[in-house]
């Protein structure tokens, strides 16, 4: 009989909603009560919904605990680690009996998160229980060579998993048959879509499988380092990584003879970006890497042929890493089984937005939007209309809810306008005004435009000041089309992916949301009721009691009326702060 | 080098593996626009200008940095290409807030060039300003006068706390009052002659205008004028004391000088017929002004005592009489310039009381200010806001009085003034005896029918305003071949509106007589600040000096009851100069050569397309040579990336990102405060004018000439382009040619042209006497020197002449010394003392084009970018481009070089650590003995001498750098095959050099590709001193003196037998023996680092000549001073450091009576030697004594360090 272990979820979305605080708890009455368990930590399990989760470990099984603040962790401790009593209502998932949140789980098959709220992240021992570094024993022990390695990538159909979507092998194999005295290995962890955290999650929960994933491309390719460009802003990935780094070079996977490969000299290092989105562009993070100002640099040359410092260079995203050693070990048959003909294997998806289940998913490849939104992430938040998606982030672009029955592999997405990007899904409703997102989409684009290219610099702004000109109802006729001949130039004639990518928030909304933009412009309304210069306030006149709230508070007394009479609203002077509708008690303010 | 195969716009074409199409298409000479690529400097790709397509990419691609490849199909003109390359410009423009042009220049109806001539001015180059302002105006004296100035209007000083405009027509006035005095006045280039006629009819403004145009383009003009003098309403119209008749007639003479004909009381339709014309001429230009004058326009206006007021003006020019007004009243009706010209004329004929009735108020009249001013003072009363309804006669029909109503303002009516309308029940009389209608004028085509039943091919018509109907752009009237022009065309205007409208309708006419299509002058894009915002006060306030306008010096009111000119003029050139200085020079600096501009026009950009948001900021001019202006930056970074891969300072860099990102220094706010060497190569490289030179005075801009010359200032020998105007130099550039195949240029070439400006040259020979210099002739001067060197003992005597000097000045002063005057002593400052060493140190240099090829490069010194900039550029973009390490071996810890290269050794003498390296290599015969057995002499005594020495001592007096680091240096250059020291003579001692070069010999590198030493000189002819013999060690040949070659040399000359030196000039002037002294454009006292020393030395010398271009220290202490020409105004030769003998024509004439080797030759003869002035000549004969053989290397060591130069390098430029 095991002794019950207590696994706290310490990822940045636990630690965001208290789980250090629980966890602290959690340790404090064990020490104070003298309780016998095993306190441990863990990562992200993906159910960013219920978080903070604890998950308890006994000779009963497995209970995933939601919601855990620490008033339940005390009694989480109290009822089911001394008394062994499973407090049902609390669990969301466990193997013994069903949970609604089950479906969350169902569908789902997790190669890159294989370890992700298995493992303490911080633990070398409790990864290589689970299998780390595997794979490149494997490699050590069966003598493949280089080829081999890259035949394997190559046959499993794996495709960059940062947007790109190109073939993983073919990447390696192009910087394998580019001699050079020196080459080099970047994991680019510079993500920074607003709503994504794919591969924060992956380096938070298991960053010895991103290790690996690089040190076998390192192998591959014959890189002797490598480089981790991750942002400033993980704290908690930069340390884990850190740590892992720390522990693969004491247990032989870095440095001289890797693995016991004798002649394979491989380390790495971390580089901190300081948070430029185009540094995510692999000729801007080069340039960042090198110390250069982050700005791109006209491809080709590609960094196979001359990447870092001049010399061949393979560039690949977290998760693309992190499915690597799997393949390997599993076989490039076993990962091409999932998935549709031309995208192999599984994705990972940061679900955000008006989601009931917002958190990370792998699923694979050939899953319809469909049931990714309302199977696994359980439908729309209160109940409201599903509108669109936006895949991709702000490089990415918006599919309405009547295609929800696209299949999410990367031809079925770009098919629409959207790109699959590197895994951020921001699900809208009813509510959301798509203008008013395009406009956000680049306004975030525009702000990150490095400024080097005349259309990226300057187009995304002056698309940005008509857009922003349209949701203040200044739109005139001509707007869309200028908005179209922009975005259309913009694209054509940009040097990275940044610019030929922005205004794939405006063009996918100009196609499929065309009489919202009208409606802006020739109406001047705002149909989801999110632009403020388009609202109207009314009062309903049935509804109205006259209670006067609204009439004292309106900040410029554009509400007038007597006690228990209907009150007024004088548009001229209402400035749609919307103080009276938020403060209206019955609902007799309607917006239009 | 692999050839490829490419389809450029459907034709095959070839480039070279590793091209870009832009080099590819460029080979082919197809045009393909770009603003941020620059050949210099690795391909950016940011402004998006140059995208083409290529079939197969999905995206366009910039032909800057795509590469070609076998079979690429690219398409570099198409619709898509066009269009994408518009937009580009569109986006750049909505956020280049900058004028091309400035307001004055886009406001005058003829845009003449108010800051161009402003800038002529300023330098005193009137004549230069009128032929600038006559290609558009060729009356700029009288519009100097009478124009009504609405470029003063727009003028930006006006926002100013002084609130006047800058005195645009004052100047114009001043300048063409100072050309039409001058001897040397401006006439235009005439064109061949065409063989053309043109009839030109009505002599006013517009026709002489045309003729002036047309005649400057070879055709031949006949002017027929109805009236008996030239200048219609000039003259008519305007009275004399605003534009006296004698002035009038001093531009059309101008105009009648060039060859135009003007036909008198000839009046087309009476008495001279069109068939006529038609039959005598090609084409015609009909200018015939608005001839009618009108009435006040209401009842009455028919009583006697009513006139026309052109009508009386013209009366009083026409009968030479003026009117006698005495007593009488006389009203004024309009608020124009005629008005004026009426009241203060009547004011003149004696009138009582003069009252000038206007329906609007003084805001609104469209007289020149300074003229209602004026009339104020002489008298003129005015009634605003009234206007007449009724002039009431007596029986007799005479005038009696005016029934005035009261007006007041109210909407603006389409002219955007306010319209005045009349106050009910206001009306009141006013008695006046005499009125004068200034209301309008009418056009009156009298000879209509006539035209038109002789013309063929068309009909001339009248609009609807009886004027004639002409094409608006190209003032063709309705029959091929007749212009039209001027007020006939405009009804009444002005007379800057008609000599625009002559500029048309000339161009048309040149273009139809050519038989060309008749097409409009070519579009111009220009970006405008008010395309972004109407300019306020707030942006101009406080940012300038505050400096009050000058104004005219004008009669005083009292003495004005005559016809006297009333303005008169600047008073002096200083006070037009000053006046200059108010220009706040709106328009751009690069008008005439910006690439963005450029391509605009090409691709009809439109800056209003994508108006938002847009930058602003203030313009620095902290560096006293560069100066950067963000809001006309375009973010090409060529500036940036050009200091960081060229000149390797990484001064300059991008700051923040996206919209907001602007240039600026790397480090701190000031390109002070960086490491920024003030080469110049960002200005080089900037598309625009973002980065410009921050000039002392006004450039215009204005067109350049050009002047080739050698680099003055270091010995590089590279190509420099001078720009100037009038010979006042505005700018240099870097000229592109097999020496210098990027063009580059450094500081001192880049900005120190302004030496060429200066106005102290020496251009007489001058003699000391009682203390005071007097001028004499040359004849006196060269009579003066040849008996003092007669009489003065010849080993008393001795010549210095420096490396600024031509080959052939070299070569006669130390032939006139040797030979005439029989003296051994012979030298330059630059070598004074310095002892052996420098002469055959720069034989091995290494090619400066191999520098590409070094694997490594150390620097020795400290200056190396500011004394040989074309080396550092070399250097450092081999370090960027290859990534080569450079490093710097110095004894100056604060190098400005350490910042650039990847490390520094600091050591405290050269010669010792030279020397250590080489006796550790000896001692551990790492030396390559088969290539010094090969090659050199002298290495076993070499050898066994520094063997003897104390190697630890010479480790500690080489200092800083420590033994293992010394020997690390040693054995890393011995090993490496392709590196390179770099040094300037003037930073190293003599043993030191000889120490480096004794390395290179080890090391066995000189010979070798990329692999030795570059030793550089000083000057830019240093070399030559040596080559023509003007040295104390050496002959013509560079050849050590021997008794061979002496005899040699004394052949040729045809003369006895040369002196032989036995001291050394240092002892001669340390012993004060020397008693005539020759010296040749150096100035050792100005130069010296110990002042002291040399002042004491040259004021010992009982005979000082001192012969330079400018007044120097030296010359100040001299006895006698000849003008010295410079290189500029010979033919001659310079020899560069790397030994490239380059010949040169003389760019401008020589400012003496003799130029340089004019007056050496009148002494070489006086010394009965052959000798000759013609340069070609002169060099001839000096390389006919050139060596025939090379000597062998030789190891040479000294056991001290020697001297260093006791003149200090100046990088502060003058």
């Amino acid at each position: 009989m095991g002794k019950t272990q207590v696994i706290v979820g310490l990822g940045s979305c636990g630690i965001a909603a208290g789980a250090g605080k629980v966890y602290d708890k959690i340790r404090a009455i064990r020490e104070v009560e003298k309780l016998d368990f095993e306190l441990k930590k863990t990562s992200c399990v993906g159910m960013c919904f219920r978080e903070p989760l604890v998950e308890v470990i006994d000779d009963t099984g497995h209970y995933i605990y939601g919601e855990v603040n620490e008033a339940r962790a005390v009694e989480l401790l109290d009822r089911h680690v001394v008394n062994h009593e499973v407090i049902r209502d609390y669990v969301v998932h466990t193997d013994l009996f069903a949970t609604p949140d089950d479906s969350f789980f169902r569908g789902q098959v997790k190669i890159a998160l294989r370890n992700c709220g298995q493992i303490d992240p911080e633990s070398i021992e409790e990864a290589r229980a689970k299998g780390a570094y595997k794979a490149i024993a494997m490699i050590a022990g069966k003598g493949l060579t280089p080829e081999q390695v890259i035949q394997e990538v190559l046959d499993s159909g794996i495709r960059g998993r940062g947007g790109g979507g190109f073939p993983t092998g073919m990447k390696w194999r192009f910087a394998f048959n580019n001699k050079a005295d020196k080459k080099y290995v970047i994991c680019n962890a510079d993500e920074g879509d607003p709503g994504a955290f794919m591969d924060r999650s992956l380096l938070e929960g298991d960053p010895h499988a991103v290790l690996e994933g690089m040190i076998i491309a390192g192998y591959a390719i014959g890189a002797s380092e490598g480089v981790i460009y991750c942002r400033a802003e993980y704290p908690l990935a930069l340390k884990r990584l850190d740590i892992a780094i720390g522990q693969a070079r004491k247990n032989g996977f870095l440095g001289t003879d890797v693995a016991g490969i004798k002649g394979f000299n491989f380390d790495l290092y971390v580089k901190e970006g300081a948070g430029a989105f185009v540094c995510g562009e692999e000729t801007a993070l080069m340039a960042s890497v090198e110390g250069k100002r982050g700005m791109p640099t006209k491809r080709p040359p590609f960094p196979a042929e001359s990447g870092l410092w001049k010399k061949p260079t393979n560039i690949n995203n977290v998760e693309t890493y992190g499915n690597i050693p799997w393949i390997i070990l599993n076989g490039a048959a076993a990962y091409a089984a999932y998935g549709t003909e031309k995208s192999k294997g599984t994705k990972v998806f940061a679900l955000a937005g008006k989601i009931k289940n917002g958190g990370l998913v792998e699923v694979p490849m050939g899953i319809t939007i469909n049931d990714i939104i309302y199977k696994l992430g359980g439908g729309i938040k209160g109940n409201k209309q599903f509108k669109a998606v936006q895949l991709g982030g702000p490089s990415g672009g918006c599919i309405p809810a009547y295609l929800g029955e696209t299949i999410v592999d990367y031809d079925s997405v770009n098919a629409t306008g959207a790109i699959m990007g590197s895994g951020g899904m921001v699900v809208m409703d009813e509510t959301t005004c798509m203008v008013d997102m395009a406009r956000f989409f680049l306004d975030f684009t525009q702000k990150e435009s490095c400024g080097k290219c005349t259309f990226c610099r300057i187009g995304t702004k002056r698309m940005l000041e008509i857009l922003e000109r349209i949701c203040s109802g200044d739109g005139h006729e001509g707007d869309i089309e200028m908005l179209g001949e922009l975005a259309h130039q913009i694209k054509d004639s940009s040097l990275c992916g940044l610019g030929q990518t922005a205004p794939n928030p405006v063009l996918t909304t100009i196609k499929y949301f065309r009489d919202e933009y009208e409606a802006h412009i020739n109406q001047k309304k705002c149909p989801a009721k999110v632009c403020k210069n388009l609202l109207t306030y009314e009062i309903i006149p049935e509804a109205c009691t006259g209670c006067m709230v609204c009439a004292k508070k309106c900040p410029v007394e554009a509400i007038t009326g007597n006690k228990k009479e209907v009150h007024f609203i004088h548009q001229d002077k209402c400035i749609k702060c919307g103080d009276c509708y938020s403060r209206c008690k019955f609902e007799a303010i309607r917006l239009i | 080098m692999e050839e490829l195969n490419i389809i450029l716009n459907g034709k095959p074409a070839r480039g070279l593996k590793g091209d870009t199409i832009l080099n590819a298409a460029t080979r082919y000479g197809i045009e393909i626009p770009t603003l941020c690529n620059d050949p210099r400097i690795e391909p950016y790709s940011s402004c998006y200008i140059c995208v083409v397509e290529v079939e197969g990419l999905r995206t366009l691609q910039p032909a800057c940095s795509t590469r070609i490849a076998e079979g690429m199909r690219v398409e570099t003109e198409n619709a898509r290409v066009k269009k994408a390359r518009k937009m580009a410009l569109d986006l750049l423009l909505s956020n280049h807030y900058a004028d091309c042009m400035a307001p004055c220049k886009q406001t005058c109806p003829a845009g003449v060039d108010v800051q161009g001539y402003i800038s002529l001015i300023e330098k005193g180059l009137y004549k230069e300003a009128i032929g600038l302002i006559k290609e558009v105006n060729p009356l700029p004296a009288i519009c100097g006068r009478v124009c009504v100035r609405p470029c003063e209007v727009a003028c930006r000083r006006n926002l100013l706390d002084e609130g006047a405009a800058v005195g645009i027509d004052y100047l114009k006035r001043f300048a063409a009052d100072q050309d039409l005095a001058s001897p040397d006045k401006y006439v235009p280039e005439i064109a061949p002659s065409s063989g053309r006629k043109v009839a030109i009819i009505g002599g006013g403004p517009g026709g002489l205008s045309a003729a002036y145009f047309l005649q400057t383009k070879g055709h031949q003009c006949d002017i027929y004028e109805a009236a008996p003098a030239a200048g219609g309403w000039l003259r008519y119209g305007i009275p004399e004391y605003r534009l006296p008749n004698d002035l009038l007639q001093k531009e059309v003479d101008n105009i009648t000088e060039l060859g135009a004909n003007i036909f008198y009381h000839k009046k087309l339709g009476e008495n001279l017929s069109y068939r006529e014309i038609k039959d005598q001429y090609d084409a015609t230009i009909l200018t015939i002004g608005s001839q009618t004058g009108t009435g006040v326009g209401c009842e009455g206006d028919d009583a006697e005592g009513v006139y026309p007021g052109i009508v009386f003006l013209k009366n009083m020019e026409v009968t030479g009489q003026k009117y006698d007004f005495k007593g009488k009243t006389v009203a004024v009706v309009g608020g124009g310039n005629t008005a004026m010209d009426c009241c203060r004329t009547s004011i003149r004929c004696g009138a009582d009381r003069v009252i000038v009735v206007y329906r609007r108020t003084e805001k609104e009249m469209p007289a020149n200010p300074i003229e209602i001013h004026e009339s104020k003072l002489e008298g003129v009363e005015y009634m605003f806001l009234t206007n007449p309804t009724k002039i009431n006669k007596d029986d007799s029909g005479k005038l009696k009085s005016m029934t005035l109503i009261r007006m007041e303002l109210g909407e603006p009516d389409a002219s955007g003034r306010r319209r005045p309308v009349p106050k009910e029940g206001s009306e009141f009389d006013v008695e006046v005896d005499i009125i004068l209608a200034a209301i309008g004028q009418k056009t009156d085509v009298n000879f209509i029918s006539d035209i038109n039943a002789f013309a063929e091919g068309g009909e001339l018509k009248v609009n609807r305003w009886g004027d004639i109907d002409a094409d608006k752009t190209t003032l063709q009237t309705g029959i091929p071949g007749v212009f039209a022009a001027g007020d006939g065309v405009t009804g009444p205007a002005t007379l800057i509106e008609a000599i625009a409208q002559a500029k048309v309708a000339s161009r048309s006419c040149d273009q139809y007589l050519k038989g060309l299509p008749l097409v409009a002058a070519p579009y111009e894009f220009l970006s405008k600040r008010d395309n972004f915002r109407v300019q306020q006060k707030e942006e101009y306030a406080h940012k300038y000096l505050h400096q009050l306008r000058q104004e005219m010096p004008v009669l005083d009111p009292a003495g004005r009851h005559n016809f006297c000119e009333v303005e008169l003029g600047y008073a002096s050139e200083e006070i037009a100069r000053q006046e200059t200085a108010r220009c706040l020079e709106c328009g751009c600096v690069e008008y005439f050569t910006c690439k963005l501009k450029k391509h605009a026009t090409t691709y009809g950009a439109e800056q209003k397309k994508f108006n938002g948001e847009f930058k602003t900021y203030e313009v620095d001019f902290s560096h006293p040579y560069i100066e950067i202006d963000n809001n006309k930056c375009i973010l090409c970074s060529r500036c940036v990336r050009i200091c960081r891969e060229v000149v390797g300072a990484a001064a300059l860099g991008l700051v923040n990102r996206g919209f907001q990102t602007y240039v600026a220094p790397a480090m701190g706010n000031s390109l002070t405060e960086t490491h920024c060497e003030s080469c110049g190569m960002c200005i080089s490289a900037c598309p625009t004018a973002a980065i410009s030179e921050n000039v002392p005075f006004k450039p215009g801009p204005v067109k350049l000439e050009s002047m080739e010359c050698i680099d003055p200032f270091t010995s590089e020998g590279f190509k420099v382009k001078l720009l100037h105007k009038g010979g006042f130099v505005m700018r240099a550039e870097g000229v592109a040619n097999d020496l210098n195949p990027e063009g580059n240029i450094g500081t001192q070439a880049k900005f120190g042209y302004h030496l060429f400006n200066r106005t102290d040259r020496i251009t007489k020979p001058m003699l000391r006497e009682n203390g005071r210099f007097r001028e004499i002739s040359f004849d006196e001067a060269l009579q003066v020197l040849t008996d003092k060197l007669k009489s003065t003992n010849p080993a008393a005597v001795a010549f210095f002449a420096g490396g600024t000097l031509t080959n052939e000045a070299l070569y006669q002063v130390q032939k006139l010394a040797r030979g005439g005057v029989k003296t051994p002593n012979v030298h330059s400052f630059l070598y004074l003392g310095r002892r052996k060493g420098y002469e055959e140190i720069t034989r091995d240099n290494v090619p400066l084009t191999q520098i590409r090829d070094a694997k490594r490069i150390y620097l020795v010194g400290e200056n190396l970018h500011l004394l040989n900039p074309l080396v550092n550029h070399l250097v450092f973009s081999t370090r960027f481009r290859a990534g080569i390490p450079v490093e710097l071996v110095t004894t100056g810890a604060e190098a400005r070089l350490a910042a650039k290269v990847d490390k520094v050794h600091t050591v405290k003498s050269y010669f010792h650590f030279f020397r250590a390296m080489n006796r550790m290599i000896l001692a551990e015969g790492l030396q390559n003995q088969m290539y010094i057995d090969a090659h050199c002499d002298g290495f076993a005594g070499y050898r066994e001498q520094m063997l003897k020495e104390d190697y630890q001592q010479m480790l500690q007096l080489a200092g800083g750098c420590d033994q293992q680091c010394t020997e690390n240096i040693a054995r890393q250059y011995n090993l490496d095959h392709e590196s390179i020291f770099i040094f300037n003579l003037s930073e190293v001692t003599a043993a030191a050099a000889l120490e480096i070069k004794n390395l290179a010999l080890l090391t066995g590198k000189p010979g070798k590709h990329a692999a030795g030493l570059i030793a550089l000189r000083e000057q830019p002819n240093a070399q030559g001193i040596f080559d023509m013999g003007m040295h104390e060690r050496f002959l013509t040949g560079g050849v050590y003196i021997s008794e061979e070659h002496q005899k040699r040399v004394a052949d040729a000359w045809k003369t006895g037998s040369l002196p032989v030196p036995d001291k050394c000039l240092t002892d001669l002037f340390a012993e004060e023996t020397l008693q005539t002294v020759v010296i040749m454009s150096e100035d050792p006292v100005g130069k010296a680092k110990d002042q002291e020393e040399i002042h004491r030395w040259l004021s010992k010398v009982p005979f000082l000549v001192v012969s330079d271009s400018y007044m120097t220290e030296t010359a100040a202490l001299a006895s006698l001073i000849i003008p010295a020409s410079l290189p500029l105004e010979l033919d001659g030769s310079f020899t560069s450091t790397q030994r490239i003998l380059q010949q040169f024509q003389a760019q401008k004439a020589p400012v003496s009576d003799l130029n340089t080797y004019q007056w050496l030759h009148k002494l070489l003869v006086a010394f009965g030697l052959h000798s000759s002035g013609e340069p070609s000549e002169i060099l001839a004969e000096a390389l006919s004594l050139l060596p025939v053989t090379r000597p062998r290397a030789v190891f040479t060591s000294r056991k001290e360090d020697t001297p260093a130069s006791r003149f200090r390098f100046d990088s502060s430029l003058k």
